[in-house]
């Protein structure tokens, strides 16, 4: 009786394997609920219209790719979860995730369960360090902003540049990312602070700022506080251009400031798709508002609909094994994505240009500058 | 010297907000004896309602803008009052004789529960007070340009305080409040209803401070459902510093913590100006552990 009962499990086990044996089945991770679920829902959106658009066309070479979705609620604790419900159902590869710490997660069980795991929205320059073979990223890496922050500095001719962060991990590591980039390029760097973020009143900042007679500001945080000092610094009748990095892309800095205290203002971000005259990015767009009359409001949404093309072309190119599918990944260079050029270096980092410059105009629109 | 200046008129804007709002957890400590951790978020509250009447409700469509913003502010002040009225009823008295420890966990609890109300009621997403609510003027003054909703966002603060004073000083009932806060026993003997003193305490103190976040919505544009915290605590830590229960002394508190701020920040570091400011805070208790101007008015009459 035992030795039957053990048969069964083991062909219970085998089971979904064979059932699922014709088809690609492609793991996704994202945020649905908590803080961050407005991007886990985008994420979702964007990943099931590209798997919806290629069954459509047929399938990867003749076989249906199924989506598996895991909610990981912004939590690391409900990601490691996540990972190995991913992990045990029997997918190829894994789509995800929304935030650094969340990713590292579950980056360790994928691994050790011989998954590929592409993140999505995890800038954290330790998660390519540690050495994992099978995974990557199609977002870029914390430093990866810095040298496009000071080359934009750099070309737009300034300088005596102040730079300010908020003591925040990621904007602390972008300014001081630039400002070892900017004086190695020979740009003086004649501030470095901190602000507290969450104030009301930053006055007292800009005045000293002002005293030091910057020809650019660059603040480095989030928007709420970038609105603040476009705001106030309008107020003191200062003229000086400010510039921001990608936490500064978000329509509400427009609203906070005011449309004429925001008017001049450039910060560097990965473009939408929306900014974009690619041909990929426009059949895209034209797809995403035509299913979900709305368009994707965040880039790192986009990106995971960039790790589903990367883990497309492989299994197209034939690579469904995790370890052929890393080498191929890694020698992929300049696959036209939804985000611009496509490719990973050995480290499983995205290569390639990535950061563009926008500028806000007079009616406080986000206009993505030329390269 | 012009650099100087302007640092103290940035910190006298900032401090004349705190002093509002270090206000309401004076007066509430000098009759009862209890930090209303609650206050914070009444200003929050406050925030919230002023945006909600002039832009959701329309006032400022229907009325002059500056009187859209008068009526707004009684309305905010005499709503928030309300609110601090029942909050007293409902989380304070009857834990009034359980002793200190109960009445501040309830003011914790009730600092918590307004603070997610607002947040289920509104959304955890930055509102943003319209444009066109803002004076927009520039006076020219010590040869700097100071924008002028600035110095009437100070005018404001102060000529709220100096009508607080008067009213505890010159009236009746300002007596009766100055008595319970010195003792509610010989107070009620004298025939003071305690109960309506207090009552009436939590009715000025949480409209001092709702007016006062209908001014930060007002002059700083951005508001959220966490800015009572910050505020809270700052103001709190000017009560202190001034002498908690003494109500000059939480305006010159006040005042004094957004000049120090602002002076840290403008000559030290801005990353450490808090941490300045409230090592000030610590020099000052030590040299005199009651504040500035000592723990209670009432003991100097």
């Amino acid at each position: 009786m035992k030795k039957i009962l053990s048969c069964l499990a083991v062909l219970a086990l085998l089971l979904p394997a064979v059932a699922w044996a014709g088809d690609f089945k492609i793991g996704l991770m994202c945020p649905l609920t908590g803080t961050w679920a407005s991007e886990g829902q985008d994420m979702k959106n964007i990943v099931s219209l590209l798997v919806d658009e290629a069954n459509a066309r047929g399938g990867i070479n003749g076989k249906k790719v199924t989506l598996v979705v895991e909610d990981d609620a912004g939590d690391p604790r409900t990601a490691a979860l996540a990972a190995q419900k991913l992990a045990s159902s029997e997918v190829l590869a894994v789509i995800g995730t929304y935030g650094s710490a969340v990713t590292e997660a579950s980056q360790n069980i994928l691994d050790e369960s011989g998954l590929v795991q592409i993140g999505t929205g995890s800038t954290s320059v330790r998660l390519t360090e540690k050495g994992l073979p099978l995974f990557f990223r199609t977002c870029p890496r914390d430093d990866a902003q810095g040298k496009a922050a000071a080359a934009a500095i750099v070309k737009g001719g300034y300088k005596a540049v102040a730079l300010l962060h908020d003591n925040s991990s990621y904007a602390k590591g972008l300014a001081e990312e630039s400002r070892a980039i900017l004086e190695a390029a020979g740009v003086k760097v004649i501030f470095f602070d901190a602000l507290t973020p969450g104030e009301r009143d930053y006055t007292a900042i800009l005045t000293k700022l002002k005293a030091a007679g910057p020809d650019l500001v660059f603040f480095t945080g989030y928007y709420p506080e970038t609105g603040m000092l476009l705001r106030q610094k309008k107020e003191m009748g200062w003229n000086v251009p400010m510039m921001g990095g990608d936490a500064a892309n978000h329509q509400d800095l427009v609203k906070i400031a005011g449309a004429e205290a925001a008017a001049g203002y450039f910060f560097i971000s990965p473009p939408l798709p929306q900014d974009m005259d690619s041909p990929e990015a426009a059949s895209f767009l034209k797809a995403f508002k035509a299913r979900y009359d709305t368009v994707p409001v965040s880039v790192w949404a986009v990106l995971a609909g960039d790790a589903f093309k990367a883990i497309e072309a492989a299994l197209a190119a034939g690579k469904a094994e995790p370890e052929a599918m890393a080498a191929w990944l890694k020698q992929l260079k300049g696959m036209p994505g939804l985000s611009g050029s496509l490719g990973f270096d050995a480290k499983g980092d995205r290569v390639g240009e990535f950061y563009r410059t926008y500028k806000v105009d007079a009616s406080g629109a986000f206009v993505l500058q030329p390269k | 010297m012009e650099q100087f200046l302007q640092q103290v008129l940035n910190g006298l804007a900032v401090g004349g907000i705190y002093a509002l709002v270090a206000l309401g957890y004076t007066m509430v400590y000098g009759v009862l004896k209890l930090i209303n951790f609650a206050h914070g978020d009444l200003f929050t509250i406050g925030a919230y309602l002023g945006l909600t009447l002039l832009v959701s409700c329309n006032l400022s469509g229907l009325l002059p803008v500056p009187l859209a913003v008068l009526a707004v502010f009684i309305m905010v002040a005499l709503l928030v009052a309300l609110i601090g009225f029942l909050l007293e009823r409902a989380a304070y008295r009857p834990l009034r004789h359980a002793g200190r420890l109960s009445a501040v966990v309830s003011a914790l609890g009730a600092s918590i529960f307004f603070q997610n109300a607002v947040m289920l009621l509104y959304g955890a997403r930055v509102y943003v007070y319209p444009d066109f609510l803002r004076p927009d003027f520039t006076v020219h003054l010590f040869g700097m340009n100071v924008p002028g909703v600035r110095l009437l966002v100070i005018a404001a603060s102060i000529m709220l305080m100096l009508g607080l004073w008067a009213f505890i000083q010159r009236t009746r009932i300002g007596a009766a409040i100055r008595a319970v806060a010195i003792d509610p026993g010989a107070a009620q003997l004298m025939g003071i209803n305690v109960d309506r003193i207090i009552s009436l305490v939590f009715l000025i103190g949480p409209g001092l401070g709702g007016a006062a976040g209908l001014m930060v919505g007002i002059y700083y544009g951005q508001i959220d459902f966490t800015m009572g915290w910050s505020y809270g605590l700052k103001a709190f830590t000017a009560a202190i510093l001034g002498g908690i229960g003494n109500i000059p002394g939480a305006m010159l508190g006040g005042l004094l913590l957004g000049v120090i701020e602002a002076l840290a920040a403008g000559y030290i570091a801005i990353a450490w100006k808090d941490a300045i400011a409230f090592l000030v805070l610590i020099l000052i208790l030590i040299i005199r552990p009651t504040g500035i101007l000592g723990e209670r008015t009432a003991d100097k009459l």
